[in-house]
């Protein structure tokens, strides 16, 4: 078909037709038997949960499966009526955009208008035509000042849009989305998602995005597909989704849907907006109240974290920066807090200070004792046996906290997502546990990137665990062992599940410290959906929210 | 942190030059010092190298590559006093020493190993502003229609190495927070584990590459003539320094012996060539725009004359003001 035809988008933007691939070498198939169509223009929200096979597919649609993976290959898949299987990545790039989790390994230009135009280059598109379309896309897309600027100087978000950029710069009619927002904060993952919306909308490029969160892209998609053990299990409506998700995966409602069917309330809502209309609709409506009270009990005083008058300094090799600017805050002992902020706050700099990775320039930071986890858990294996990384005694104890006592001797890549980042917490605590005690502090930075919503529930059970006053050495016994914990994260609905005081970060300083559910319920971008649907002091969770209701009703 | 070497773009006359004027401007002052021996002149190509890479915002690039250049030409000097025992001026004698036998350090023979040494910082220095000044991706452009596949692999390593060294941060940050009872780290498992990291990297980095269209046969895209107004000063004072340098040292410029005794000439056509070279080292001076004060009674004057004037200011992409 011509590159003409492709545009005018006479055909599909995708037809997958039974569809079954194995990776090399792997025991079970990754997709089996999936067939489906996306129309040109449409917007489709891929949901499931890790390992269901999204992305999977959406490597199958751009090409990469099977000429990148290899593995055993069935079926058809075909782009804008180009044979996907026939045809290479580099084929299918006039037709695909495909825009992967983790920027950083999508980038492979110094600057950015370099980065932008590489695949028109690749094509070899004439000088003034790419100029042209370079810039295009980034006043699409908002990034023209960022141009001239080295791709190792920006942000997350900044890197995700200059990635999307590149995927659009050919104009194709069908973008890939493999989980985007899962390394962004609520304001630069939201503004992706309406930024996706909005090319949807004017340049008519159908989306295929793959997410966990759904609550933040249901209003927005047209459709939805769910998988589940490589298989495509439901493909409907997204308020037919919702009652799909509802009697087959619960762990796929998102949490305003979930509030109305605790609620007993019809139809569940794909978003805020339409949640708010329904609540208006049946006469249930909340003049707003920002009293600003505590909405939980004063939190005991046993400080195992100080910092007074802290700031930091870091010199990413531009201009040094104050990336801490005066912090105050103390942590106490047995407390659950979530550490929140937009990208480049300072959160991670607060926790690896605490660790002693950064040294203050101004001010102190005491701890009793910590262990931290950072961002890739897979940087703490080093070795091929669980055992050989926590030998001994306190090895074993440290992997009974997180409950690997019976991983010992196995390969850590062998291990799930989940199991490999409780290992690299055990390395983290090994050797810091007097006893039965545990290390003061527990800090994880941004433990559920790309984790879905059944294993973020794992996590919150570890952390429960963590503060609990259990000895893990002699099981059972209750002494007042329990640990502070501090995760630093973007997740609001993560945070209203395992916290109970939130510390929000804003360039540095602290803009915002207090009970979780007064905290989360409070703001726009740094609150949870039911919050921002029922807009009630206090009120964060679906149960809340769904006795708040009740209440109202009757 | 990120490397003091690696490329930062400024608005400033080196970083806007075209690959070809910034590498010809950089590599004459190298083939000066490889040219000539006198340490006058070399101090001078490296003078030139060092305020060069100052005029073009090269900072830290420049003080780190004094550093190591410097480190290297001191480590160059001892070597070359501890082996050669030339020269009849001894300054010190350090008896018998195993596998060197007699050593005998000469004065000559620390000038001789000075003047390798200088050789090897102006290098350094002039190497180190490169990397930090000239873009990469330019480079690569204009490498790619001549030879796809070491374009590619330049491409590759490129991003790998400042990608790598992240992840060795990354890993050393990871090794200190393990707990005391954790199995140290050690250097191999954590070498095996940067190998495979740096592995897994360049597996994506190729994907990527294979969804921007890396491996479609298309033609060679035309590339713009990525000229900048200040091209023809740096290809000016390239060939300027060359044939300079070339005609110094038909005269004799380079008269410089070190054995047996030292002899540095410092004729005029040395001292010449020596300021002419330093002097070569202003290239990327930006000239200031010839802006009017405001009048002595606070009224503005407009740029480049008023109304009648033919002249306009314009502002270029880079947020040059620049005359047309």
């Amino acid at each position: 078909m011509s590159e003409l035809a492709i545009r005018r988008g006479a055909a599909p933007a995708l037809a997958v037709r039974g569809l079954t691939y194995a990776y090399p070498q792997a025991a079970q198939p990754a997709l089996e038997d999936v067939s489906l169509e996306v129309a040109p223009g449409e917007f489709v929200l891929l949901a499931g949960r890790s390992a269901s096979g999204k992305s999977t597919l959406l490597r199958a649609a751009c090409g990469l499966v099977p000429h990148f993976h290899g593995g055993e290959i069935e079926g058809e898949v075909r782009v804008a009526d180009l044979d996907a299987i026939g045809a290479g990545p580099g084929e299918l790039a006039i037709a695909v955009g495909y825009l992967a989790q983790d920027p950083e390994t999508q980038v492979v230009s110094t600057t950015v208008a370099a980065e932008i135009e590489l695949p028109l280059e690749m094509r070899g598109d004439d000088p003034l035509d790419r100029a042209r379309a370079v810039e295009e896309v980034a006043l699409a897309l908002g990034i023209p000042h960022l141009l001239d600027r080295t791709v190792d100087t920006l942000s997350g978000g900044e890197l995700q849009r200059v990635a999307l950029a590149a995927a659009l710069v050919t104009r194709p009619k069908l973008i890939l989305l493999d989980e985007p927002t899962s390394q962004l904060d609520p304001v630069a993952g939201d503004e992706l998602i309406w930024l996706l919306r909005r090319l949807n909308e004017e340049w008519g490029v159908a989306v295929l995005l793959a997410e966990h969160r759904l609550e933040r892209c249901l209003a927005a998609a047209d459709r939805v597909l769910a998988m589940e053990a490589g298989r495509l299990s439901f493909d409907g409506a997204p308020t037919d989704f919702l009652a799909w998700a509802r009697g087959n995966d619960p762990t796929l409602e998102p949490p305003a849907a979930r509030l109305f069917a605790l609620a007993g309330i019809d139809p569940l809502p794909v978003g805020v907006r339409a949640a708010r209309q329904t609540l208006r609709g049946m006469g249930v409506a909340h003049p707003p109240n920002r009293s600003g009270r505590r909405v939980s009990d004063p939190l005991p005083q046993v400080p195992v974290l100080q910092a007074k008058g802290l700031w930091v300094e870091l010199d990413r090799g531009d201009d040094p920066r104050d990336v801490l600017q005066g912090v105050e805050l103390t942590i106490n002992r047995g407390e659950r807090v979530a550490l929140m902020g937009r990208n480049g706050a300072g959160k991670s700099t607060l926790l690896r200070t605490a660790a002693g990775l950064h040294d203050p320039v101004v001010g102190k930071l005491s701890v009793e004792s910590i262990a931290l986890l950072t961002q890739n858990p897979s940087d703490y294996l080093v070795r091929e046996r669980v055992g050989d990384e926590l030998p001994g005694d306190e090895g074993l104890a440290a992997l009974r906290v997180v409950g690997l006592e019976h991983k010992v001797d196995a390969d850590p890549r062998d291990l799930s997502g989940g199991e490999r980042q409780r290992l690299a917490l055990a390395i983290a605590l090994a050797g810091q546990m007097q006893g039965a005690k545990l290390p003061a502090l527990v800090a994880l930075d941004e433990p559920t990137r790309g984790m879905d919503h059944a294993r973020k529930g794992e996590l919150v059970n570890l952390i429960a665990e963590l503060t609990a006053n259990v000895d893990f050495v002699n099981q059972g016994a209750t002494k007042a062992t329990g640990a502070a914990v501090v995760v630093a994260t973007h997740d609001v609905e993560f945070a209203s599940e395992f916290a109970e005081r939130v510390v929000l970060l804003g360039d540095g300083v602290v803009i915002a410290d207090g009970p979780m559910a007064e905290i989360l319920s409070g703001g726009w971008y740094f609150a949870t959906e039911v919050a921002r649907v029922l807009d009630l002091p206090g009120v964060v969770t679906p149960a809340q929210g769904a006795e708040a209701l009740r209440e109202e009703r009757s | 942190m990120k490397s003091p070497f690696a490329y930062q773009p400024r608005p400033r006359p080196l970083q806007l030059a075209s690959p070809g004027a910034a590498v010809a401007y950089l590599g004459a002052i190298v083939a000066v010092a490889f040219l000539y021996s006198n340490p006058l002149v070399l101090l001078a190509a490296g003078a030139a190298a060092v305020t060069a890479g100052l005029l073009a915002g090269a900072r830290r690039a420049v003080w780190f590559a004094l550093k190591m250049g410097l480190a290297l030409a001191l480590l160059i000097v001892v070597v070359n006093a501890l082996v050669v025992d030339r020269g009849a001026t001894v300054v010190a004698r350090l008896g018998e020493w195993p596998l060197l036998g007699r050593v005998d350090v000469t004065f000559e023979a620390l000038v001789a190993g000075l003047s390798s040494g200088l050789r090897a910082a102006v290098t350094m220095v002039a190497a180190a502003v490169y990397s930090a000044c000239v873009d990469p991706d330019r480079v690569l452009r204009v490498l790619r229609p001549l030879a796809r596949r070491s374009a590619l692999t330049a491409t590759l390593v490129s991003r790998l190495v400042p990608v790598a060294a992240a992840d060795a941060a990354r890993l050393r940050d990871a090794g200190r927070l393990r707990g005391p009872a954790a199995a140290p780290v050690g250097k191999a498992p954590l070498a095996r584990r940067l190998l495979a990291g740096s592995l897994d990297r360049a597996v994506d980095v190729a994907a990527t590459l294979e969804l921007r269209g890396y491996s479609l046969d298309a033609p060679p895209a035309r590339n713009r003539r990525s000229r900048s107004r200040y091209d023809r000063r740096f290809y000016a004072v390239a060939a300027f320094g060359l044939i300079a340098a070339t005609a110094a040292r038909a005269l004799g410029a380079d008269d410089f012996q070190t054995y047996p005794t030292v002899e540095i000439g410092l004729g005029g056509a040395t001292l010449a060539l020596s300021g002419l070279v330093a002097l070569s080292g202003l290239a990327p001076l930006r000239r200031k725009q010839n802006r009017r004060s405001p009048s002595a009674d606070g009224t503005k004057v407009p740029l480049y004359g008023g109304k009648s004037s033919r002249r306009r200011a314009v502002v270029d992409r880079s947020g040059e003001v620049a005359r047309v």
